[in-house]
């Protein structure tokens, strides 16, 4: 992932959040599908809904935001998770240049 | 005026010529048999619902009769049909009552997607609802039918129709299905409970029908707010245990317990969120029915 990078919701409103303590339900419209989101991905889809987000700048606030045990990269479940919700059509990724 | 009104000799004969018409919740049904068990069964457990004038619309036309003449005599069957189509597969005669309740609780459930429809059971005590969605065995007939006869009002011991239109959950308050044990667990705990024909052997084991307070059917128009949403479990000589569920969970487990979610798409979805927005969700262990009804009215004052 580039650190300019900018990940936001699929273009043509087919995703849709609800959030409340600590997890987010996300329904993917075209697809048809609920998804139960919690913990560091329900951050990742609170900072999405407000605006499109870079990679660096949600990366910051996640690691701001969660503690992680046994010094777990950050960086690396982030991408995991981004690469996750894009196979699931809840993400898309773009360069920021092209946005 | 009500069918209560009629005469045994009158329900039979309406059954078998131009078709009974109830009104039951927001629904209006029309229901024509010759089989002497389900003109018994309107009798003894419909008695408090109000009849539909013949111009008045009629949602479902259904019918209960014997495949064939030969179905008649030789292991007798009966059928269900809906508008003239035959949704499910002939039963053993003796069901004929029990197949009017599971074939109008699959019309409801197929045709009315102005509500999302849950598989859950709702009483209303205090103007709040309370929902306990669940699978089959999980108890919520039984526990709903002891707040019923406890004083609360049955909105529905099988489906919960939530508008889409405004958030309410719609009564549509039918005779409680008991199925095995349960039947006599609430004879035992409400001896004045009305029971019709029990039937055994059917493919949920015994079945048995009870009837529904007539305050409960007087109500039968009158939507309930939302206030509780509660996943019962009934576990033999388990403690009585109320735990918080997350608002995400209990949606996600709402919607597998729902039987139009992927039909209404989005609008589904909003109606779920809605609902877990303005509702406390818990998950319910119980064995014991007396405290599960005080714990309940308690939380409802």
């Amino acid at each position: 992932m580039l650190s300019a990078d900018l990940i936001a919701f699929p273009k043509g409103g087919i995703v849709s959040c609800r959030f409340w303590e600590n997890d987010c339900v996300v329904y993917q419209e075209l697809f048809g599908q609920t998804h139960l989101i919690e913990g560091i991905g329900a951050q990742v889809f609170k900072l999405v809904s407000e605006a499109a987000i870079t990679y660096d700048d949600l990366l910051a606030n996640l690691q701001s935001n969660f503690e992680l045990e046994n010094n777990a990269d950050m960086g690396l479940i982030l991408d995991n998770l981004i690469l996750e919700y894009q196979k699931l059509g809840l993400l898309a990724v773009t360069d920021n240049d092209s946005a | 005026m009500k069918l209560e009104t009629l005469s045994k000799e009158t329900v039979v004969q309406t059954l078998k010529s131009q078709g009974l018409r109830l009104k039951i919740g927001g629904f209006t049904v029309c229901l024509s048999s010759s089989i002497p068990d389900v003109a018994a069964h309107l009798a003894s457990l419909y008695g408090a619902f109000e009849l539909v004038d013949e111009a008045d619309f009629i949602d479902f036309y259904t019918s209960l009769e014997s495949p064939s003449l030969l179905r008649r005599y030789f292991r007798p069957q009966v059928t269900f049909s809906f508008d003239g189509y035959f949704p499910f597969k002939p039963l053993p005669y003796d069901q004929a009552s029990a197949m009017f309740e599971w074939g109008l609780n699959w019309c409801i459930a197929s045709q009315s997607h102005q509500y999302l429809i849950a598989h859950a059971a709702v009483v209303e005590l205090n103007g709040q609802a309370f929902i306990f969605p669940g699978v089959p065995g999980s108890g919520k007939s039984t526990l709903c039918a002891a707040l019923v006869c406890s004083s609360w009002r049955l909105l529905s011991d099988e489906m919960t129709l939530l508008s889409l239109a405004d958030g309410l959950v719609y009564p549509v308050p039918r005779p409680i299905s008991l199925k095995n044990r349960s039947i006599d667990v609430i004879r035992n705990f409400y001896p004045e409970a009305v029971f019709g024909k029990v039937v055994n052997d059917t493919s949920k084991g015994t079945v048995g029908h009870l009837r529904p307070p007539d305050k409960s059917v007087g109500f039968g128009s009158d939507p309930a707010q939302p206030a509780k949403l509660i996943f019962p479990k009934y576990e033999q000589g388990s403690e009585t245990s109320l735990t918080q569920l997350t608002k995400g969970r209990a949606l996600l487990k709402l919607a597998e317990n729902s039987f139009n979610y992927n039909v209404l798409g989005l609008h589904g979805f909003n109606s779920l969120a809605d609902l877990v927005d303005c509702c406390d969700c818990y998950e319910f262990k119980y064995s014991n029915l007396d405290e599960a009804i005080a714990l309940f009215t308690g939380m409802a004052q």
